[in-house]
C-alpha cells in the first residue's frame, strides 16, 4: 500500500485499531482476498477458492443461500416481535393487534415474518428437490443429506409452532386439526397429542409450550444442524459437481 | 499451487509418432487425481463467491421487503374454540397430509405415510451408491424422461383418485368394517400404484439412481398436487369446489 494520500478511507483504515480487527489489506489481490477469508471469523466457512461450477446459477439456484437468509430474516424479526408480544391468552391477540395499528413499522415486521416464513418452507424444499435431482446426495455427503431432510422437518415444525401465536380463528383451528391428526394414532396418539397441548383442547398451556419451542427449542436446533450443515459442506469438498463422477467408486453395479 | 504440469505448448493429445511403438487401443472412462480438478477451474472466494451471496441476501430482502409492504399479514377474529371454521384447514404444507386424511385412517396419513417418506428419504444415499453421475441434473437424457413420465403418471392417477373418492366415494362402496376402507383399500391403491410405476420404470433398463428419481418425482408430484387442491380445491367440509366459489376465509393464509 502506497503512504501518499489522506482520504477517508486511509484515516479509517491506518491506524492500530482498525489493524486489530482486520488483519489484512483490502482484498484486491490473491493474497489478501486469501486472508479475507481465512482471518474473518463470519467467511472461515468458505473456502478460499470455489469450484468454478459451484458457481453456476443453473446449477444450484442459490437455493441453500436463500434459505439461510430467510432464516436469518427471520431470527431478525422474530426477535423484535418478541419484544411486544406476550405469550397469554388474554393479551396474545391484542398484541398482534396492536403490532399492526400502534407499533411502528410493526405491521411491517411481522408481515416480514410472515411471508419469510412461508417462503422458507418452499425455498428449503426447492433446494431439498435441486440436491436430489443433481444426485448432491452421493459420497461422501450421504450424512449431509440426512442432516439437510432433517432441516425440512425443522422448518416446517417452527413455521408450525409460530402458527397458533396470533391466537386468530385461523391459528386456533390449524392447531385443532393438525393436534387432532396426532391425536388418531394408535397407543400413544391421545397421550403426545396432549403433551404437546398441555391440555385436553388448545389454550393458554398450549400457547406457551408452542412459544417456548417456537421461540427457543427449536431456533436452538435449526442453528446447530445448520451450522454441521454448513460446517459438512466444506469437509466433504465444497458442492457436488460432475467433476468427481467415477465409474468405479463402489462396486455397485 | 504448483501442480506438476509441463509448461510446453500446448500439442496434440496422442501425437503420430513414427518412432513409437505402441499406439491408442482402447479409451476408458476414469479420471485421475489432478484431472478437471487443477486450479484453472477454481476461483477465488472473495470476491466471486461472496457477490453472489450477497445478491441473494440482497435480492431475497428487496423482495420480501416490497411484498410485506404491500401485502400485509392475514389476522382473523380471537380465536374461539365456540366459532367452528369451515373449512378448518391445516398450515398450508400439511394439506398434503389433511388430502390423506380425507381418504384413510388418521393414523396412516398423519404417522406412518409421512414417516415412510422421511426415513426413505434419508436412506436415499445409501440406497443410490455409486458415483457415475454427480453434479448431472437428472443423471441423464433416460433420467430426465422417467421424471417426466412419472410426474405425468402420478399426476393424472392422484386427479383421478380424489375426484372418485370425492364423487363416488370408497365408502359408499364398502363401508364396513372400518379396516377395508380406512386401512386395506388405501394401502393397496397406493402400494399397488407405486410398485406399478416401479415395474414400468425398470422397462427402460435404468440405474439405481434413474429408478429413484422417478420415486422421487412421484413424491414431489404428490405432495405438490395434493397441496394445491388442500389449498384451492376444498371448501365447505372439504368437499371438492372450484377456486373461485371457495367460501370466505377458506384460503389458509
Amino acid at each position: 500500500m502506497t503512504t501518499k494520500n489522506h482520504s477517508v478511507a486511509d484515516i479509517i483504515t491506518r491506524n492500530r485499531v482498525w489493524r486489530s480487527i482486520f488483519r489484512q489489506g483490502y482484498p484486491a489481490d490473491d493474497e489478501n482476498r486469501a486472508r479475507a477469508i481465512m482471518n474473518s471469523w463470519f467467511l472461515h466457512i468458505h473456502p478460499v477458492k470455489v469450484k468454478l461450477h459451484s458457481l453456476k446459477l443453473t446449477y444450484t439456484w442459490g437455493l441453500g443461500v436463500i434459505s439461510f437468509v430467510l432464516f436469518l430474516i427471520l431470527v431478525v424479526t422474530g426477535a423484535w416481535l418478541m419484544f411486544f408480544y406476550v405469550p397469554s391468552v388474554q393479551s396474545a391477540y391484542t398484541d398482534i393487534q396492536n403490532l399492526d395499528t400502534a407499533v411502528t413499522f410493526g405491521a411491517l415486521m411481522r408481515s416480514l415474518h410472515r411471508w419469510s416464513a412461508h417462503l422458507m418452507v418452499v425455498v428449503v424444499f426447492l433446494h431439498l428437490c435441486r440436491v436430489f435431482f443433481t444426485g448432491g446426495y452421493k459420497r461422501p455427503r450421504e450424512f449431509n443429506w440426512v442432516i439437510g431432510v432433517l432441516l425440512w422437518v425443522v422448518t416446517m415444525l417452527l413455521s408450525f409452532t409460530g402458527y397458533l401465536l396470533p391466537w386468530d380463528q385461523l391459528s386456533y383451528w390449524a392447531i385443532t386439526v393438525s393436534t387432532n391428526i396426532v391425536g388418531a394414532f394408535p397407543l400413544i396418539g391421545e397421550a403426545l397429542r396432549q403433551l404437546l397441548l398441555g391440555a385436553a383442547e388448545a389454550g393458554p398451556p398450549a400457547l406457551v409450550r408452542f412459544y417456548a419451542l417456537h421461540i427457543a427449542v427449536l431456533p436452538v436446533v435449526m442453528t446447530i444442524l445448520i451450522g454441521i450443515h454448513f460446517w459438512r459442506i466444506r469437509k466433504d469438498g465444497g458442492l457436488s459437481s460432475p467433476s468427481e463422477a467415477s465409474e468405479n467408486e463402489y462396486g455397485d453395479r | 499451487m504448483e501442480t506438476g504440469k509441463t509448461r510446453e505448448p500446448i500439442q496434440e493429445v496422442f501425437p503420430r509418432d513414427p518412432s513409437r511403438t505402441y499406439g491408442l487401443m482402447e479409451l476408458v472412462r476414469g479420471t485421475s487425481p489432478m484431472v478437471d480438478k487443477g486450479p484453472e477451474d477454481t476461483v477465488m472466494s472473495w470476491p466471486n463467491l461472496l457477490v453472489l451471496e450477497l445478491l441473494a441476501a440482497l435480492g431475497t430482502s428487496v423482495v420480501l421487503l416490497l411484498w410485506s409492504a404491500f401485502v400485509k399479514a392475514p389476522l382473523r377474529e380471537l380465536a374461539n374454540p365456540n366459532v367452528t371454521e369451515n373449512p378448518a384447514k391445516a398450515a398450508w404444507y400439511f394439506l398434503s397430509l389433511q388430502e390423506l386424511l380425507l381418504h384413510m385412517h388418521p393414523a396412516l396419513a398423519g404417522l406412518i405415510i409421512p414417516g415412510l417418506v422421511i426415513v426413505l428419504l434419508m436412506a436415499v444415499p445409501y440406497i443410490d451408491r455409486s458415483k457415475k453421475d454427480v453434479g448431472i441434473w437428472f443423471a441423464s437424457k433416460k433420467g430426465r424422461l422417467i421424471a417426466v413420465g412419472s410426474a405425468v403418471y402420478t399426476f393424472i392417477w392422484l386427479l383421478g383418485l380424489v375426484l372418485f373418492d370425492e364423487f363416488v366415494r370408497v365408502r359408499s362402496i364398502v363401508a364396513e368394517p372400518e379396516l377395508w376402507p380406512g386401512w386395506v383399500i388405501p394401502i393397496i391403491v397406493v402400494g399397488g400404484l407405486i410398485i406399478l410405476l416401479y415395474v414400468v420404470i425398470r422397462r427402460w433398463r435404468p440405474s439405481r439412481r434413474e429408478v429413484l428419481i422417478g420415486l422421487f418425482t412421484a413424491f414431489v408430484t404428490t405432495y405438490f398436487t395434493l397441496t394445491i387442491v388442500g389449498i384451492f380445491f376444498r371448501g365447505m367440509g372439504m368437499h371438492l369446489v372450484w377456486p373461485w366459489d371457495l367460501p370466505p376465509g377458506a384460503l389458509p393464509f
